[in-house]
Order: C-alpha cells, then sequence, then structure tokens
C-alpha cells in the first residue's frame, strides 16, 4: 500500500461525491480545452486563410476601407472599380514581382431545390498572372487562354453543388450565352472551391465594366520590401494599398471582442470550478477530522496527512482533467458551430484546432488547479492536533 | 519493576468558550512493564483525557509524563509522532478502521506511515488476533467484535512497548467483550504492557492493577494480581 492506493481507497469512500467533483472539474476542463483551441485554430485558419489569398499587398480604390477588403479576400463584393491603366503603373514599380488583376462581379441564381435566390461571385482573372499568385492551383481538364470566349472554371464545391463536369456546355450571364466549362479547380479548401473564373476580358463585357478591374494583387519579390512597395502604389492616384498584415489587424481587431469574451468566459469558468472543488475538499476534510486524529495516534505526521489529501485532490483533478479532454475532443465540432455563430468573421475551414501540446496543457493545468484548491485543505488538515482532531471540532 | 510510563501531577485544563474544564487534577500514575492496567471511572472523570495525555496525543497543562525513559511533555511534535508510531498503540472504542480497505490492509496502515516494510508480519498479526481466514473482508463484512480486532492488529503492527486503549469494548456486547479482553489478556503473557480505560468494572477487574479515577483526580488504586500471571488468582 502507498499514498496514492490509500488516497483511491478514501475517495472510493464516496462514490457519489468523488464522482460528481471529477465532473466539476471535467467541465471546466472541457471549457477551457474548446475555447483554447477555439482560439488557436482562429487564428491559425486565418493564417492559413491569408496565404491561401496568396497576394503580399492588394490594390483596391480609395476609399476602400480595410473592412471591405477584409470582405474581399472572403469572397465579398465591393462596389468601387480600378482603371486596367492603373495595373501597368502597379507592375511598373521596383520590387514588384507581380501584378494579377481581378474584377469581381455578383449575380443571384435560383436555386430549383430551395427555391431561393443564391449569391453566385464571378472573379474576372489573368490566368497567368493568377497561377503565379495561387502556384498550388491544380485543374481537372485545362485552364482557360486569356483570350478565349466563352470558357470558364469553376471551383469544386460550386461544380458539386451545381453538378458541373469538365466540357458541359451551359447558359451564362445576363445574356444566357452559351459557356463551356474547360477547367473544374481541385478543392483549395478555402473561397476559391465557391467561385467562377473567367478571363478578365470576358468578366468584364459580361458585367459591362469594359476596362475596369476591382483589385490588383501584389506579391513583392523581397518581403522586407513590402512596406516601401505600397508606400509607391499609393502613389498612384486611384489606388489605395492595403497589406496583408493591416488586413489580418483589421480581422483580428473586428473578432477581438469576441474573443476577449471568449476569455473572460474561461476565467470565470475556472475561478468558479476552483471554489466548487476548493468547497468540496474543505467539507470532505472537516467531515473526517476524527479519522485524521485516528491517523495521528497510529502514526502519521501532520505531513503525511496533508500528503494524502493532497493525492486525493490530485486524483480528483487529474481525472477530471482526463475527461474534460475527451469530452471536449469528442464535442468539439458541435462547439465549433456554436462559436462560429458567434464570431463576425469566422474562416470557412475547420478551426477547432486539438494539439498534442494542448492535450498536455489541459492535463497540466487540471492538476495545476488541483495543487491550487489542495493545498488549503491539505495545510488545515495536517494542522490539527492529534486530540482536536479526535474531539472532531467539539470545541 | 521498571515503570515504562510514569506520569506526575498531571492537570489538564479545557476551555469550552468561558467556561474552564479541569479534566485532570495533579494525577499521579504508573505502568511498570509487562503490566496490565486498567483506569475505571464514571463518564466525564478524565479517563480519556488521561489516556490522551500519556499517549502523546494531547499535552498537559501542567505536570510531566515520562514514557520509556523519555519525557514526552516537553518534546515537539515531530518527536511526539516517532513516539506515537514506535512506542505506542492505540485503540478507540469507535475502532476508526477506513471502510475501503480490508481487515488487511487497515493492519497494515501505520506501516505506511513508519515506513517499515514488515509485510511479513501483518499474517502473524492477522493470527494473534485471531483473523488469519478474514484478512481481505473489508470492515462492513466483520462483526464488531472482529472490527475490533482488526483494531487491535493495527495497534500492534508497528511492534509498540504499550498499548493504550480507550473503551474498547463500549460498542459491543458483553460475550464478545469478554472475548476482546481474553485477546488483552495473551497478549499481555505475551510481555505486552496494556492501559485500558473502562467504565465496566467485571473487565476492570481482570487486569493486574485497576486505577479508579473520579472528577479528574486518582482517588484508588488496587492491585488485583502479580503483573504477568494474570488476574485469576493463581499467581
Amino acid at each position: 500500500m502507498n499514498f496514492i492506493t490509500l488516497a483511491v481507497k478514501n475517495l472510493m469512500r464516496r462514490k457519489g461525491r468523488t464522482g460528481l467533483t471529477i465532473l466539476g472539474v471535467a467541465i471546466a476542463i472541457s471549457v477551457l480545452f474548446s475555447l483554447i483551441a477555439l482560439n488557436t485554430g482562429y487564428e491559425i485558419e486565418l493564417n492559413r486563410e491569408m496565404d491561401s489569398f496568396g497576394a503580399h499587398i492588394l490594390a483596391v480604390p480609395k476609399g476602400c476601407p480595410y473592412e471591405a477588403a477584409s470582405l474581399m479576400i472572403h469572397g465579398g463584393v465591393i462596389p468601387k472599380y480600378l482603371n486596367i491603366s492603373d495595373l501597368e503603373a502597379v507592375r511598373s514599380i521596383d520590387g514588384v514581382e507581380v501584378a494579377s488583376p481581378l474584377l469581381m462581379y455578383q449575380f443571384y441564381k435560383r436555386d430549383e431545390a430551395t427555391g431561393q435566390n443564391n449569391p453566385h461571385i464571378v472573379y474576372g482573372i489573368k490566368i497567368d498572372d493568377m497561377r503565379e499568385i495561387k502556384p498550388w492551383w491544380k485543374v481537372e481538364g485545362r485552364f482557360f487562354e486569356d483570350d478565349e470566349k466563352k470558357v470558364k472554371v469553376v471551383g469544386r464545391e460550386l461544380a458539386e453543388k451545381e453538378n458541373l463536369t469538365v466540357g458541359q456546355v451551359m447558359p451564362f450571364g445576363p445574356h444566357r450565352e452559351e459557356f463551356t466549362v474547360v477547367g473544374i479547380l481541385e478543392r483549395t479548401g478555402d473561397q476559391d472551391d465557391l467561385l467562377h473564373f473567367l478571363p478578365l476580358e470576358e468578366a468584364q463585357r459580361l458585367s459591362n465594366k469594359e476596362g475596369k478591374i476591382t483589385t490588383i494583387s501584389v506579391k513583392v519579390g523581397d518581403l522586407g520590401r513590402v512596406g516601401a512597395v505600397a508606400v509607391e502604389m499609393e502613389k498612384i492616384p486611384d489606388i489605395q494599398a492595403v497589406t496583408m498584415t493591416q488586413i489580418m489587424g483589421t480581422i483580428t481587431n473586428l473578432t477581438g471582442s469576441a474573443r476577449s469574451l471568449l476569455m473572460t468566459v474561461i476565467s470565470i469558468a475556472m475561478v468558479i470550478s476552483a471554489f466548487g472543488i476548493l468547497n468540496t475538499l474543505l467539507m470532505s476534510v472537516n467531515e473526517r477530522t476524527r479519522e485524521f486524529g485516528m491517523l495521528k495516534a497510529i502514526g502519521a505526521s501532520g505531513l503525511d496527512i496533508g500528503k494524502m489529501i493532497m493525492a486525493e485532490t490530485l486524483i480528483i483533478t487529474a481525472l477530471g482533467g482526463l475527461l474534460g479532454t475527451v469530452m471536449a475532443v469528442a464535442g468539439s465540432t458541435i462547439i465549433e458551430g456554436f462559436v462560429k455563430g458567434m464570431l463576425p468573421y469566422a474562416p470557412l475551414g475547420s478551426f477547432i484546432h486539438i494539439t498534442p501540446e494542448l492535450v498536455a496543457f489541459s492535463l497540466v493545468f487540471s492538476v495545476g488547479l488541483g495543487i491550487v484548491c489542495g493545498i488549503y485543505p491539505a495545510f488545515k488538515s495536517s494542522q490539527l492536533t492529534p486530540m482536536e482532531a479526535i474531539r472532531g471540532g467539539l470545541e | 519493576m521498571t515503570a515504562i510510563l510514569e506520569a506526575s501531577g498531571l492537570t489538564k485544563i479545557y476551555r469550552r468558550g468561558r467556561e474552564e474544564i479541569r479534566a485532570l487534577k495533579e494525577v499521579d500514575f504508573r505502568v511498570d512493564e509487562g503490566e496490565f492496567v486498567s483506569i475505571i471511572g464514571p463518564s466525564g472523570s478524565g479517563k480519556t483525557a488521561l489516556l490522551n495525555v500519556i499517549g502523546c496525543l494531547d499535552t498537559p497543562s501542567k505536570g510531566r509524563v515520562i514514557l520509556d525513559g523519555t519525557e514526552t511533555t516537553k518534546m515537539k511534535e515531530r518527536g511526539l509522532v516517532r513516539l506515537r508510531r514506535e512506542k505506542i498503540g492505540f485503540v478507540f472504542q469507535q475502532f476508526y478502521l477506513i471502510p475501503t480497505l480490508t481487515a488487511r490492509e487497515n493492519i497494515e496502515l501505520p506501516l505506511l506511515f513508519s515506513r517499515k516494510g514488515e509485510r511479513g508480519r501483518i499474517e502473524e498479526i492477522l493470527d494473534m488476533v485471531g483473523l488469519s481466514d478474514r484478512g481481505d473482508h473489508l470492515p462492513g463484512q466483520l462483526s464488531g467484535g472482529e472490527m475490533q480486532r482488526v483494531a487491535i492488529g493495527r495497534a500492534l503492527i508497528n511492534d509498540p512497548k504499550i498499548i493504550l486503549a480507550d473503551e474498547p469494548t463500549g460498542n459491543l456486547d458483553s460475550a464478545t467483550s469478554r472475548m476482546i479482553f481474553e485477546l488483552f489478556r495473551d497478549l499481555n503473557r505475551s510481555g505486552l504492557t496494556l492501559v485500558i480505560v473502562t467504565h465496566n468494572l467485571d473487565l476492570a477487574n481482570q487486569a493486574d492493577k485497576m486505577y479508579t479515577l473520579r472528577d479528574g483526580q486518582m482517588v484508588g488504586c488496587e492491585m488485583l494480581a502479580v503483573p504477568g500471571n494474570g488476574a485469576d488468582g493463581s499467581g
């Protein structure tokens, strides 16, 4: 027999209470675990989304705020345009490696199944420039040439939703012209999966925006020069240059209040749980003073008793931590759906991010919680003199 | 005869609110090695207070206690813990067994605190208290007498110099009480010193020496038999 087996057997004397205390710890730890997993996952997913945009700087029309730039990355549309001549001006700036023009527009299409009008987003692009921005793009079928007419490439998810296949001819645009789907993008996991891609000129023709573009994505050769290139770009009258860092900052600000609320919830949950554990332990210690007196009479020192209480506490919190982590992992998709609804800018992919480090952290944290909560009851019980203990706090 | 325990001028005052309770008043008390001593007295006479003070569970307000040549009244908690571990075995009225530990584990418990590894002794002790076939039973599966035997076994495991028992038969019927006293008697014959507090006069009379306490004062000391020879008058 050792202190651990003694502690386990002591805990088994009060199965109901032990079980409930473990459950209390488990709930607190699972909340902590889920919220941290969400928080880190959110950041990672956001970064991934930024990376998948491929550009370092975005040239947007003047007066277009950062929020609109953020919206654009996410596949939104803004009602302001640059001229195609601005593209040449940007290209001539020293340090610009690729400048890829983009015209976005949106149309609504009635979904036969639900009867709802769904928004569709069209990107008019220069295919060679775009592929330099997004070198990971792969296509089933082929990409179109910039001067081809009535062709398009669609995202994988869109193709699945609309039952499109390579080579299919379908009516498209305001005049329902016969467009051929020449390629379907392989899944990218971001907004590209949902888009229609057209040669830039075709997009301009269909949307009556000849010579207009919405934005220019710029890739810089030397990352250290992003700031300098952005400054140069702003010297072009129409253009406001937004760097990815600024966009990230904007999104972080947008979601900041929601995330600090999450953190507050975590902290409050931890404090409530800590007091719950402390209360249960103190109650148990008070009930067991006579037993401690007996233990002292048969040779236990105060330290021995303290150790025993500490072992009991640590077993409770470690089991609670383990159970809580399992609960959090099992319920992560439910929690994610719930939190996604609360955040103003939720990335598309799954952003519950469970790592071995996080699992280790929540286990270490639960043990730490045990140490913090166990210290006072352990100290209190160790300080009882045998007589006080045997008299059971009668005086 | 060498005294294993000698107390002189013991006074113990408790406070309960504003009330001052003088549990012991100038008590002198002596136990020789190998002796079987009983302390008798009505409830509230200070029997338990005396046992706690001599058992190093409590400190006297005045007076001194010498246990096996060591003055305990001046010792720090650390030294007292060692004394309780090595020299004293306690038996209580309510047994105080841990319900989720088997009889064997309850007997083993003091070894956890004394860090002694003599597991072999456990079987010997189970046998000594007549529970060889009950070692794996939980206290809930044992009778009152058996539970008290487990508690006695627990008091014996550290091989103490003296056993202090506080009303060990207080929760038992008279037949079982007699059996427990016989066990004490057997232990005494094998050389163990015993001090037993009781209010059962019949049982107290079986000791070698009987002290009587009343209102915190030692009012009588009766020699009943020659130590170690039993109380049947044969010695």
